[in-house]
């Protein structure tokens, strides 16, 4: 009998393609929303990207009731809690979290707070304490990476206390993600080039990860191609707007696949390279994740040479022995790498970021040591792996 | 027919069996807190008075244990003296009886989502290790090596032996105390 067993779930509705934001007004009221309440940051409203969801819903004679502007890089349960009581005072019905990972974990985080009642997010912090659908929830990525739009996972930062506080329930995940080329289309180069290998990252962790199954097999595959083909044409031509839009959706398929078979090293090291360092995520992704493949060669040989095609293409898949696959699926990463630090310098090592120094790396490998992501590394980690890895992404 | 008739005995069995191995491993964990350094360091790291449960959901078998400082732990049996800080919980019995059978490691169930955890991720990270290290010494290495991730390189026999005799003397003297009490 078969040892294998898995679970995955993606409810989300994806509307995705051209004038995918003209889906909102229709969408909203097929869940009888009337009243919708827009959460995003100063930035993405300084790019103007809000008046394209803003027409589309006005043209539908679709009032935004109000709009909150000021969410910050790391929200705050203050910030969810300011919200939560505009959404109440305006009387809204849903919510459209317009922007990046701190707006979209917002939005999920304001509608714990508008449908379960109360003031006070911490108490409905961890896993499974939500037991009820909430309002109507839509999400306008605005990045090309972080996949939030189909995670069912909020992470909002406790001012008093100075921690962390997780959110987990199915009931976070949006009722739809809409994917529109457009408002990935002014992303600077350097947040384009992250980004997208965060997404990438993603997608290679949930493909050789411990949780790995056969159909985030199959969204990691697709992700990872997206990302390979697109890239490197969008970082020549901004404006692409095809290539931009299947950045964004392998963001989104990244997004499915590693919220139903879990992250890694690469996670766990990025994690704690951003908390103590404060460098991006999508550059700790991108930055150690050749590292950590080569760390875990030997435990993933198998789909880490299978990713080669994906990476690749069948000419170059074809062309390699099976026995080096999974090298050359590592050396098609450092050269994408590579690339992107010839276009907008994206560090390839601790020491490039420039932000590092050589005595915080015991302290990110022990930190490491303790995310929740190390559990789905394939290869156990011992406090001496974490900082050999780390000194290998040293220069 | 038959089958039918033996599926109540089986689950008893398996309840039994379950209930059996979480009192061997709280005294386990409680014994090897004692004897092993590597342990110790992991478990200094949680408060004092922390208390740590695995458990069965929804009223199965539990084991509780409370880290009563300088990385000594206490094994309080099936019942707490307070709400826990962190609880591993199996969703079914019959996922308890593959980890706890050896069928089955403590990181693949985490991964097909055979558990849940209600509290820190990172102290049921730490506690994950140290129950790794308790199952590479007091377990026979073949056996051993279906429970965890990957079986310890630097554990050498000498030191795995001693180890494994000091654990299970402390965990039969529990026991007895226990009976005695």
């Amino acid at each position: 009998m078969t040892q294998k067993y898995y679970e995955f779930f993606c409810p989300v509705k994806v509307i995705a393609g051209k004038s995918a934001l003209e889906h909102i007004p229709y969408e909203l009221t097929g869940l009888a929303a009337k009243r919708p309440m827009i959460v995003t940051d100063k930035g993405v409203r300084a790019a103007g990207l809000l008046d394209p969801v803003i027409a589309a819903c006005e043209e539908s004679g679709l009032e935004i009731v109000t709009i909150y502007d000021d969410v910050p890089p790391d929200s705050s349960t203050t910030v969810v809690r300011d919200i939560a009581g505009i959404y109440r005072q305006e009387k809204c019905d849903s919510i459209i979290a317009v922007g990046g990972g701190s707006a979209i974990d917002t939005g999920k985080a304001v509608n714990i707070l508008v449908s379960e009642g109360g003031d006070d997010i911490a108490k409905y912090s961890g896993a499974g304490v939500i037991k009820h659908p909430l309002k109507p929830f839509f999400v306008v990525p605005t990045t090309a990476g972080t996949g939030s739009e189909v995670t069912s996972v909020a992470v909002i930062t406790d001012e008093a206390k100075g921690v962390k506080l997780p959110f987990t329930s199915s009931f976070l995940l949006p009722n739809a993600a809409i994917i529109d080329p457009r408002m990935t289309l002014t992303l600077p180069p350097h947040i384009t080039a992250a980004t997208a290998m965060d997404a990438m990252t993603h997608a290679v962790e949930a493909f050789t990860c411990m949780a790995k199954n056969p159909l985030s097999d199959a969204y990691a595959t697709a992700a990872v191609k997206k990302v390979s083909r697109s890239l490197l044409s969008v970082m020549d031509n901004p404006k692409d707007v095809d290539g931009r839009l299947e950045l964004a959706q392998a963001s989104t398929m990244a997004g499915i696949a590693f919220s139903n078979s879990m992250v890694g090293l690469v996670h766990a090291l990025g994690h704690a390279t951003g908390a103590i360092c404060h460098l991006p995520h999508g550059l700790c992704m991108s930055l150690y994740l050749p590292y950590v493949l080569e760390y875990n060669l030997e435990t993933i040989r198998e789909p880490l040479g299978d990713l080669l095609l994906s990476l690749e293409g069948p000419e170059v898949f074809s062309a390699t022995p099976a026995a080096r696959r999974a090298e050359a699926s590592i050396s098609a990463l450092r050269k994408l790498r590579d690339q992107l630090h010839k276009r907008c310098q994206l560090p390839r090592t601790l020491k490039e970021t420039g932000k590092v120094s050589e005595d915080q790396r015991n302290q990110i490998a022990e930190m490491a040591l303790d995310d929740g992501a190390i559990m789905f590394n394939p290869k156990e980690v011992s406090l001496e792996d974490a900082r050999a890895v780390l000194q290998r992404a040293w220069a | 027919m038959l089958a039918k008739r033996i599926q109540p005995m089986v689950s008893q069995a398996r309840r039994l069996y379950v209930e059996l191995m979480f009192q061997v491993m709280g005294r386990a964990l409680q014994a090897v807190s004692e004897v092993d350094d590597a342990v110790k360091k992991e478990t200094q790291a949680l408060p004092a008075g922390f208390l740590f449960e695995m458990m069965v959901m929804p009223n199965g078998p539990r084991l509780i244990v409370e880290h009563t400082g300088l990385g000594r732990l206490h094994y309080h049996g099936a019942s707490a003296p307070r709400p826990v800080d962190l609880s591993i919980q199996f969703k079914h019995i019959a996922h308890a009886f593959l980890v706890l059978s050896f069928q089955e490691k403590t990181a693949v169930a985490f991964a097909n989502d055979r558990m849940l955890v209600d509290g820190d991720i990172s102290y049921a990270v730490r506690m994950t290790r140290v129950l790794n290290r308790l199952e590479s010494f007091i377990l026979p290495k073949l056996i051993a090596e279906r429970a965890v991730k990957e079986y310890p390189s630097n554990l050498h026999l000498p030191h795995k032996l001693i180890s494994a005799v000091r654990i299970y003397l402390k965990v039969a003297t529990n026991f007895v105390e226990t009976v005695r009490a």
